[in-house]
């Protein structure tokens, strides 16, 4: 081993990506672009109004109305003469949901109707018109009924209740994209080096194939390194440029809250890096052409962002899937980055030890394989 | 190592041979490359190994490197067997593609190879692309060269480390008559202070300039010895004619 001859490996990598400016846009521009994009979504959804249908007898029309104008001015009530008017006004787009309060003598039903077209969007909504019914069920009843109810709570552990969506998605959209870009770069930069003959003068000089690996992951680990840097601060940061003649004041970062320690994640963030340049030239063995490379992204990079718990937890995976998330490198650096950034917890955790064992076991191994699959023998 | 340098073209006889390979023999599936190659090669000589395409020059260069594993056979170079990553220190090697990183530039692309062999060395980088004509172009793209100086810049980086023994696959593609009389010259040069160089040609007027030839066709060396030598057991002036002439027989030799 020669720290000399992996270090120029590693800083030739680093001149090529400095040259190819096309490159740098793609690791620097393009994941912060993502992130707010996604954010933009995510946030804007979970502020979002919608109109609400209204059909209910007398005191209780007026009774819900002004709950949902004090509790969530952002649903903006139709009052609707009947429950068929009010399916028809859903039906035609007029509006998201109805709320069908029918007194049945003595035991009132509430029916909610939604479209049935958008699962998720519309849970969301059945879900804030409960909160407002459950909350206005004090006024809606008896005086001597009402007493008696008991008021319904929501206290948190971690994030807020208020906290949206990106709060628990950002910290580990930052990995997936960092492993994902990372890997297509390294599979395609290898997959040259293999084809265009210059793999062949690499074996013609004394560099060893660890030397040419460890150098491929120094380079591409500094820029991984940069781009993790850039993604994190714009995800945590909430800085406000202020006002400058006609430029009105604006706000860059996400101000995502972080309860752990951002150190921590970064550094799991950069582990799994590591692993995705190894697997990017252990992957390029059985590649020939830049497109072939393209072709591991829903081999590889699709199934672990969907299993590896990003969007759903790895405990709520059907039972067959279970043990596949957790052969995935992601499945572990997910965990980890959730438990530092949205559960606040440390190194000191076992879970946390357990996760960093793994992701350092994982990047080792695909060293070793990377390696051995950089042959004297390639023309 | 110290070699003196021997004009007359004998192999100085204090020192052993600086390349030796018997039987090598590399077949890819059904196509036998390279059948059964013995050889030696003294310091400080020029070798030129000719032959028609396809006559298994690169892959003997490539088993000499070990760059490609034989399947029979050995090869020593500088005293070591083949394949050893020591010996590789000692050799330049200039491969038949190109071997460049086309989004270096042509100072960045010297100095990685440079710095694989040994610590960087600026005044070295610089006599070496001034030997092949490149002085100027230091900050200029490899991309953005043509393709001569692109065959010229892997020549330097085959040399810059001012290797012992040193193998050509073709240098002189694609690069004008009056910058081959130089490189010629520098690989006389070379020769005269013990460095070794094994060049590889289809081109016969480069076959003159070598001190031994080697005749190469169908993975088989058919003749071997100084191109007077070979022009004489030919019976003709003309190398080309000598190697057509060699080469029947040679067929004829194998016995079909």
């Amino acid at each position: 081993m020669s720290l000399r001859r992996t270090l120029a490996v590693a800083q030739r990598v680093i001149a090529q990506i400095r040259h190819d400016h096309r490159t740098l846009a793609l690791m620097f521009v393009a994941p912060v672009v993502i992130v707010a994009l996604l954010a933009w979504i995510l946030r804007d959804q979970a502020g979002a109004g919608f109109r609400l249908a209204l059909v209910a007898p007398s005191p209780a029309a007026g009774i819900l109305t002004q709950r949902i104008a004090t509790e969530d001015p952002a649903v903006a009530v139709v009052t609707a003469g009947s429950s068929a008017e009010a399916r028809q006004l859903v039906r035609e787009g007029d509006a998201d949901a109805a709320l069908v309060v029918a007194a049945n003598g003595g035991s009132p039903t509430v029916t909610i109707v939604t479209a049935g077209v958008d699962p998720a969007g519309e849970a969301g909504r059945v879900a804030r018109l409960q909160g407002i019914l459950a909350s206005s069920l004090p006024a809606l009843l008896p005086p001597g009924v009402a007493a008696g109810l008991p008021r319904i709570a929501r206290a948190t552990l971690f994030l807020p209740p208020e906290a949206d969506p990106l709060d628990a998605l950002a910290p580990v959209f930052l990995g997936y994209l960092a492993y994902f870009l990372v890997f297509v770069l390294t599979g395609i930069s290898f997959l040259r080096e293999r084809i265009g003959g210059t793999l062949e003068r690499l074996l013609a000089t004394p560099v060893r194939r660890l030397e040419i690996v460890l150098g491929y992951v120094l380079g591409f680990g500094f820029f991984a390194s940069l781009q993790t840097l850039l993604l994190t601060l714009f995800v945590l940061a909430k800085v406000t440029v202020p006002a400058l003649g006609p430029v009105p004041s604006f706000v860059i970062g996400l101000d995502v809250p972080s309860r752990g320690s951002p150190l921590l994640a970064y550094a799991v963030a950069l582990i799994l890096a590591a692993g995705a340049v190894n697997l990017g030239v252990f992957l390029s063995t059985y590649a020939r052409t830049e497109l072939q490379i393209l072709q591991f992204i829903p081999v590889v990079i699709i199934p672990q962002g969907l299993l590896s718990g990003i969007f759903w937890p790895v405990d709520h995976l059907p039972t067959l899937l279970q043990p596949v998330a957790r052969v995935m490198p992601l499945t572990y650096a997910v965990d980890a980055l959730r438990a530092v950034m949205v559960r606040g917890e440390g190194l000191d955790v076992g879970q946390i030890q357990l996760d960093v064992a793994v992701l350092v076991a994982i990047a080792i191994l695909f060293v070793g394989l990377a390696a051995t699959t950089i042959r004297r023998e390639v023309a | 190592m110290i070699t003196s340098a021997v004009a007359d073209g004998a192999a100085s006889p204090e020192a052993g041979p600086v390349v030796e390979a018997s039987g090598l023999r590399k077949a890819f599936g059904s196509v036998v490359a390279v059948a059964g190659v013995s050889l030696s090669l003294a310091s400080g000589r020029i070798y030129g190994i000719l032959g028609p395409n396809g006559s298994g020059k690169t892959t003997l260069l490539r088993l000499l490197l070990g760059l490609a594993r034989p399947d029979a056979g050995v090869a020593t170079v500088l005293g070591r067997r083949i394949p050893s990553t020591e010996v590789l220190a000692q050799i330049g090697y200039l491969p038949q593609g190109e071997g460049l990183y086309p989004d270096l530039t042509v100072w960045e692309q010297l100095r990685f190879i440079a710095t694989l062999y040994g610590p960087w060395d600026p005044d070295r980088a610089t006599a070496a692309l001034e030997l092949v004509g490149l002085t100027g172009l230091e900050g200029h793209g490899v991309a953005a060269l043509s393709g001569g100086q692109r065959r010229r810049l892997s020549l330097a980086c085959a040399l810059v480390h001012a290797p012992r023994l040193l193998v050509l696959d073709e240098p002189t593609v694609g690069v004008d008559p009056a910058l081959r009389v130089q490189f010629w010259a520098h690989f006389r040069r070379l020769a005269r202070d013990g460095v070794t160089i094994l060049v590889s040609s289809h081109v016969m007027d480069e076959a003159d300039r070598c001190d031994e030839l080697l005749f190469l066709r169908g993975g088989r060396l058919i003749a071997q010895g100084t191109p007077g030598e070979l022009r004489a057991s030919a019976g003709t002036a003309d190398l080309e004619e000598a190697f057509l002439r060699l080469a029947g027989e040679g067929l004829e030799g194998s016995g079909g």
